[in-house]
This record gives C-alpha cells, sequence and structure tokens, in this order.
C-alpha cells in the first residue's frame, strides 16, 4: 500500500528516479593487449585500428592484412613477433580464434610465450 | 572518335578515406549513384560502390570499406576501349584520370546507351564508327586486314517502286544473308551507311576477294519476294605490312582502305562487275604504346 502511495505524488503524477551506479577502472593503453583480430564484417576495419594503434602506441604494433574466412587483419605486438616469427605466432593464433568468433568480431588475444633453453658447455 | 571526356560526369562527388560508411551511404543514396571515388589530397586513392557498402559494418572507415585496385581510364580514350575496360573487369563504373587526379567518372549505362547510337536499329549491325575502331584496333594488335565494300544496286528503285517499309525489310535481310557468310573468327560485318556493308577482315587479299565473291553471290542467290531484285556489287582493299616505320599514322592507313574499297565497288558497279579489288597499300605500324587503360 505504501509503495503504491509514493510511486504517485499528488494524485496521478508519476514520482521519477533516476538511480546511478558508477563503475571506476583504467583505461588500458593500449587498449588491445598482446594481439587483435579484426573480423570482416567488424565494426572496425584494419585501416581505423591503424589509426587508433598509431595514436596510442606508436610503432609499437604491427598490422597484417590477411587472407583468411573470418579474419581480415591481425594486429601484433611487435615484442612478441621478436620472441616468435609471424609465419609461426599467427598461423596458431588464427586457427584458434577461429574456433570462438565469427566475421562480425574483434578478438583480442593475450599471448605469454615462455622460451625454454637448454644448452651444454664444454668444461 | 568519341572520347570518355565528352560523356563522362564531370561535376565530380567524392569522399575521402576518414570518412563512415554509414555516411556514405547517405550520401550515394541522396545523390542516387552507385559508386563514389575516394580521393585523399587530390589523389584518387580508391572508389567505393554500393557492393562494398552492403558488405561493410556502417561504423566503418571508408579506407576500410573502399575498393582500392581502381580501373581507370584516360578522357582520350575511346568509347569501346572504356566499354573494353568494363567488361574486362565486370565493373560498373570507370573513373577518369589526368595523372592521379579524377576528373570524372563514366557508368556503364552512360556508355552503353552512347554506343547504342553507334549501332543500326533495323539490322542489328554496328556501324560506319564502329568499323573504323574495329579496323584500327586490329591494325593495333599487329594484323594485316583487308576491307570488302558492298553496296546493293539500284536500291533506290525497291525503296520507290515498293516503298521504304519493304525496303527495310531486304536491308534486314541482306543484313542477315551477309551475316550467314562471314566468319566469326576473322570478319567483322558492319553496316557502313544507307545501303553499304562493310566488313573488315583479317585474311589475305585473295581470301577477302574470295569472301566478297561469296557475299555477292549469296544476296544474289538469296529469295527476295516476287518483284524485288536484290543484286550488290563490292570492292576490296587490304593492307599489307610495311617494315617498321614512326607509328601514329594508322588511322590514315584505315581511311585509305576504306576509299580505295569503296571506289572499287563503284567502279564494280559501273562496269557490271561483282568484285573489283582496288590492290594493297603499305600498312604503317602501329604504336603499340596504348596509352588509354591503367590502373592505380
Amino acid at each position: 500500500m505504501s509503495s503504491k502511495a509514493g510511486s504517485h505524488s499528488r494524485g496521478s503524477e508519476p514520482l521519477r528516479k533516476a538511480e546511478m551506479t558508477i563503475r571506476l577502472s583504467e583505461f588500458e593503453i593500449p587498449p588491445m593487449q598482446d594481439a587483435l583480430l579484426v573480423g570482416k564484417k567488424a565494426p572496425i576495419g584494419p585501416e581505423a585500428v591503424r589509426r587508433m594503434v598509431d595514436a596510442v602506441s606508436p610503432e609499437q604494433y604491427e598490422i597484417i592484412r590477411i587472407d583468411h574466412q573470418v579474419f581480415e587483419a591481425a594486429v601484433l605486438k611487435r615484442s612478441l613477433l621478436k620472441l616468435l616469427p609471424e609465419d609461426k605466432l599467427l598461423p596458431i593464433l588464427l586457427e584458434e580464434c577461429e574456433r570462438v568468433a565469427d566475421e562480425q568480431a574483434v578478438v583480442k588475444a593475450q599471448v605469454n610465450i615462455v622460451i625454454q633453453v637448454n644448452r651444454a658447455v664444454d668444461l | 572518335m568519341q572520347t570518355v571526356g565528352e560523356i563522362m560526369t564531370k561535376e565530380l562527388l567524392t569522399v575521402e578515406p576518414e570518412d563512415s560508411v554509414a555516411r556514405v551511404a547517405e550520401l550515394m543514396e541522396r545523390a542516387k549513384v552507385g559508386g563514389l571515388p575516394v580521393v585523399e589530397d587530390g589523389r584518387l586513392v580508391g572508389i567505393i560502390t554500393s557492393r562494398d557498402i552492403r558488405r561493410c559494418h556502417p561504423n566503418r572507415l571508408i579506407a576500410d570499406a573502399m575498393t582500392r585496385e581502381v580501373v581507370t581510364v584516360r578522357p582520350a580514350c575511346s568509347l569501346w576501349e572504356a566499354k573494353d575496360l568494363l567488361e574486362r573487369h565486370g565493373i560498373e563504373r570507370l573513373v577518369a584520370v589526368e595523372g592521379d587526379h579524377p576528373v570524372g567518372v563514366v557508368t556503364k549505362s552512360a556508355l552503353y546507351a552512347e554506343l547504342g547510337k553507334h549501332t543500326d536499329a533495323l539490322t542489328g549491325l554496328q556501324q560506319a564508327e564502329a568499323f573504323q575502331r574495329k579496323a584500327l584496333e586490329l591494325l593495333r594488335d599487329g594484323k594485316e586486314i583487308a576491307i570488302v565494300f558492298l553496296d546493293l544496286d539500284n536500291f533506290g528503285a525497291v525503296d520507290k517502286e515498293l516503298g521504304h517499309v519493304e525496303g527495310d525489310k531486304v536491308l534486314c535481310k541482306v543484313a542477315k544473308v551477309l551475316s550467314s557468310v562471314v566468319e566469326e573468327d576473322s570478319d567483322h560485318l558492319f553496316r557502313y551507311a544507307g545501303d553499304e556493308f562493310a566488313v573488315v577482315t583479317v585474311k589475305p587479299l585473295e581470301e577477302a576477294r574470295k569472301l566478297a565473291l561469296r557475299m555477292v553471290n549469296a544476296i544474289s542467290e538469296e529469295e527476295w519476294p516476287p518483284g524485288i531484285k536484290v543484286a550488290a556489287s563490292a570492292g576490296v582493299a587490304g593492307g599489307r605490312r610495311a617494315s617498321p616505320r614512326q607509328g601514329g599514322l594508322e588511322s590514315y592507313a584505315v581511311s585509305d582502305l576504306i576509299n580505295m574499297a569503296s571506289l572499287a565497288s563503284t567502279k564494280a558497279k559501273k562496269e557490271g562487275r561483282q568484285v573489283v579489288v582496288a590492290g594493297e597499300i603499305e600498312l604503317r605500324e602501329v604504336d603499340c604504346a596504348r596509352q588509354c587503360p591503367e590502373t592505380v
């Protein structure tokens, strides 16, 4: 009864309220992580990605246009490519991302590469 | 010869790579066009078509939706060269450029409408300008050509005695008869004017003479409506390739050949002969540096 009375003041005039919730978090610079795969029908294309990347993280990413059934471009962190060459890294990324994404998607990927080296030294 | 520059749209509407697909789609709809050149700093960098727009998200930049390989043409190119380019690439429009700068657009529909004016509505054959263009094209391809010029005998009498409707029927039938005689691979038949038909062929002169004879015989042997007698006389002229020379005069060679064949057909008519061979002229080497088709 009281809620009914509370929702209407002065006869039939409704009472309107606004509730506000604020979530604060840091904007990542760059907003992508290690790799971004751009779907063929994604709302943002490779050229727009290039401009964004050039603006927020100049010279840190490589943009590669690809001929693929789902994706049309890949944006790869250059430091990753020092660890693993593009021809090794890209096919794996594409294979995994095409399982979870379609042409409309832009997929962000975090890639951890650990290199193990065992060397023997003559004593 | 008519050029692209004469029929292209000169008030050029262009867009920039930074424009959004949504904005350009609206612009194209408002302007009722199916494609727009994309220009950056005055240079042509792509073309955006309604097909590109349909398959892209409206949020995209034009830079991410446009076709980067643009088939361009120079305004000085002939309409037939433009048609060849359109058909070869399976596209709907060509951007005319001066250097890197777009100066106009020619659409397939505008081009075909203009070329349609060179097709004879009565017989469906192409006319004199197309004939000259074909002869030039064959010369440019390094071929030796011969021209058969065929003139119906006393055709004016058919028009006068039976009326123009019957005369037109006769012309249609002549076109059909001649079409059945020429060989698709080597001969190209045109209605040159009025009751004159012409063939440009890559056959040697003697073979062209035989073709002319077959054409004349086919007409006289055809069954015509009662009271109508149709006969024709033909002249033949051929071009023999000379040693390489300075190019650029090939159109004179074509004009010379047409004149020679035409005069020879008149001579045949006067002398009551079926075919007169005018002879051969030296064909000048054609400058093969064709400047028209180009892709940026």
